[in-house]
């Protein structure tokens, strides 16, 4: 079974994006494939390279690259909500002529589409929000 | 022929404008999902229910007209507006207040779009 996952709420803050990590590295496990995870509203910041949580703290920010370096997943951030919340790429900064980018090299910025193409190529869409 | 990979969406919003960004940003997903041709129902409960007040001025507090992008669905193809009508009714909302082409549902009428959907986003 094909499945995508939405997040909407911010690391840290809630724990929408760490359950969200539990349950794909779950799905994974046991062998089923993740179309896509997207990330919108406050669900970007989990894209953050330059959190840095307490060394005695889970760093689900690392998590989250690490899942994609040994999966190879899709991890989509929503272009237009990043923006708005300062979560840019080197190609939005030079856009907008800002001195310095911060989304991980593991997320990928992209439109709204990828969302609704995840929902009409998954069976199943699971959103952890708030 | 239907197409496979069009699916039945139900987007339920239930946030008041302006307080948070929640309301335009699931607005924003209902305007992505008209345009790239998914069968949308949309369903206005709990505090989005205000979304329906005419007359709003966000522009006093520099904020994007909701009610605008409310109007403009069905230009996007988004022509099953929904609203709750118990929780409409519960926050002094009902048909006569609103100019908008809505259609205020109940609870039966609700677990029917809900059963129909292939998925169901919730902001």
């Amino acid at each position: 079974m094909s499945i995508s996952v939405l997040v909407l709420g911010a690391p840290f803050e809630h724990q929408a994006s760490y359950t969200a990590y539990r349950y794909v590295q779950a799905a994974l496990e046991l062998g089923q494939s993740v179309h896509r995870v997207f990330f919108y509203q406050a669900g970007v910041h989990s894209a953050s390279q330059l959190a840095c949580p307490p060394r005695d703290e889970f760093d689900l920010y690392h998590a989250w690259q690490a899942l994609k370096s040994e999966h190879d997943l899709d991890l989509v951030v929503c272009i237009a909500a990043a923006a708005r919340r300062g979560l840019i790429d080197p190609g939005e900064a030079k856009r907008h002529n800002k001195a310095a980018f911060n989304l991980a090299k593991e997320f990928e910025l992209s439109g709204l589409g990828q969302l609704i193409e995840a929902i009409s190529q998954s069976e199943r869409l699971i959103t952890f929000g708030e | 022929m239907t197409d496979p990979n069009r699916k039945k969406l139900l987007i339920v919003i239930t946030k008041a404008p302006y307080g948070s960004s929640s309301a335009q940003e699931a607005l924003d997903v209902v305007l992505a999902a008209g345009t790239f041709d998914q069968d949308v129902s949309l369903l206005i409960s709990a505090d989005a229910c205000y979304q329906l007040l005419p007359s709003q001025q966000p522009e006093v507090i520099q904020g994007k007209n909701t009610y605008k992008m409310l109007k403009a669905l069905p230009i996007f193809g988004i022509e099953n507006i929904y609203v709750d009508d118990n929780e409409a009714l519960h926050r002094g909302i009902n048909l006569e207040i609103t100019t908008l082409p809505v259609q205020f549902i109940n609870q039966s009428a609700i677990a029917d779009l809900y059963q129909q959907a292939d998925t169901v986003l919730r902001f």
